[in-house]
């Protein structure tokens, strides 16, 4: 079903169109990154200052509130340019290893946001100036850091698609 | 091609004829692998100057003073410069060639050295003035070049890897 949607996708003359133009790939891999700077080096920067780590003389209702709008513009440039790239080559991504474990750690980190906003975040007025937070935001800070960068990493290895464990290939998902 | 009174190439030649290249060419992981590393560095990088250029630019944590954003950054900042070298110098030297034919990889490596001495000089020195000394506009200035910059850097970094 779902290799359906994929060839489906791949079918669109918008996907052919992204596809088969030459500059349409590198300006969407380039903003990709950019788009990554931008969104994961403002993350940690956040991370680093719940983990304990650094930024300690900001509050961090501060670091959170006055670098979150700034992590959403990153976000959306690395969404939007991320479905693109997807939308022009959906079989490529489809048999690919590492397209499908980074979405699955995309998902985990969301599920770290979410967790830390609606318990561990409800009391951070408590612990907003301390340079060392509670243990909960500490490991939020040390987990969110740990997923972004293997995010980045599976990510890289994308375009490494023979790299991968032999029982990937067995399934035969590229044929 | 008339030959230059001075040419790096032959020290890109040497560094793609070093057996450390040749390592490097025959390992399959090994290229993989000093790319992700390359690529976790730069965020971080890209985070320790962000957090100061926004707040140069007024809309970063603008309740924290300059200097302590720019000195917490710092350490950061540098480790991820060490970081970055590091993974950089093996993708340097095995793909030496490539690089040197590369007008992407010498476009980057100009506004690299920009970018540092700017940042190491000038930028240091706003950071570490009185914001009340400073006024609005030079602070804001040295956020929006600084972006510009290593943005600069960024763009053709990528693009060498694309177009060989």
């Amino acid at each position: 079903m779902l290799r359906a949607l994929f060839e489906m996708v791949e079918a669109y003359p918008s996907s052919v169109a992204i596809r088969e133009s030459l500059n349409a790939y590198p300006i969407l891999l380039t903003s990709h990154v950019i788009g990554m700077c931008v969104f994961a080096g403002l993350v940690m920067m956040m991370d680093f200052r719940l983990a304990g780590f650094g930024n300690k003389s900001t509050s961090i209702t501060d670091v959170q509130g006055r670098l979150f709008p700034w992590q959403m513009v990153g976000l959306a440039v690395s969404i939007v340019t991320g479905v693109l790239l997807v939308y022009g080559q959906p079989m490529r991504f489809y048999p690919n290893f590492y397209f499908w474990t980074k979405n699955l750690l995309i998902a985990l980190a969301g599920l770290n946001i979410w967790y830390f906003h609606t318990k561990t975040y409800q009391t951070v007025e408590q612990w907003n100036h301390d340079p060392r937070p509670p243990f909960a935001a500490r490991l939020a800070g040390v987990v969110s850091i740990v997923l972004w960068s293997a995010i980045i990493i599976i990510g890289r290895m994308i375009a490494y698609p023979g790299l991968v464990p032999q029982w990937w290939l067995d399934l035969g998902l590229d044929a | 091609m008339e030959e230059a009174a001075f040419s790096l190439q032959p020290f890109f030649l040497w560094m793609q004829e070093h057996p450390f290249s040749q390592v490097m060419l025959d390992n399959t992981w090994a290229q993989p692998i000093v790319q992700v590393m390359h690529l976790v560095a730069l965020s971080v990088f890209a985070g320790a100057v962000l957090i100061v250029d926004l707040r140069l630019l007024g809309v970063g944590v603008v309740k924290t003073p300059l200097a302590k954003v720019a000195d917490e950054a710092m350490p950061w900042m540098v480790w991820a410069i060490v970081a970055l070298a590091i993974t950089g110098t093996p993708s340097l030297m095995s793909l030496a060639m490539k690089q040197y034919f590369s007008p992407f990889f010498w476009w980057k490596m100009e506004l690299l050295v920009l970018g540092l001495i700017f940042t190491f000089t000038i930028r240091r020195r706003i950071t570490h003035t009185d914001e009340s000394k400073l006024g609005p506009v030079w602070p804001k200035v040295a956020g929006m070049f600084s972006i510009a910059v290593w943005t600069g850097v960024a763009i053709p970094a990528r693009l060498i890897g694309l177009f060989s």
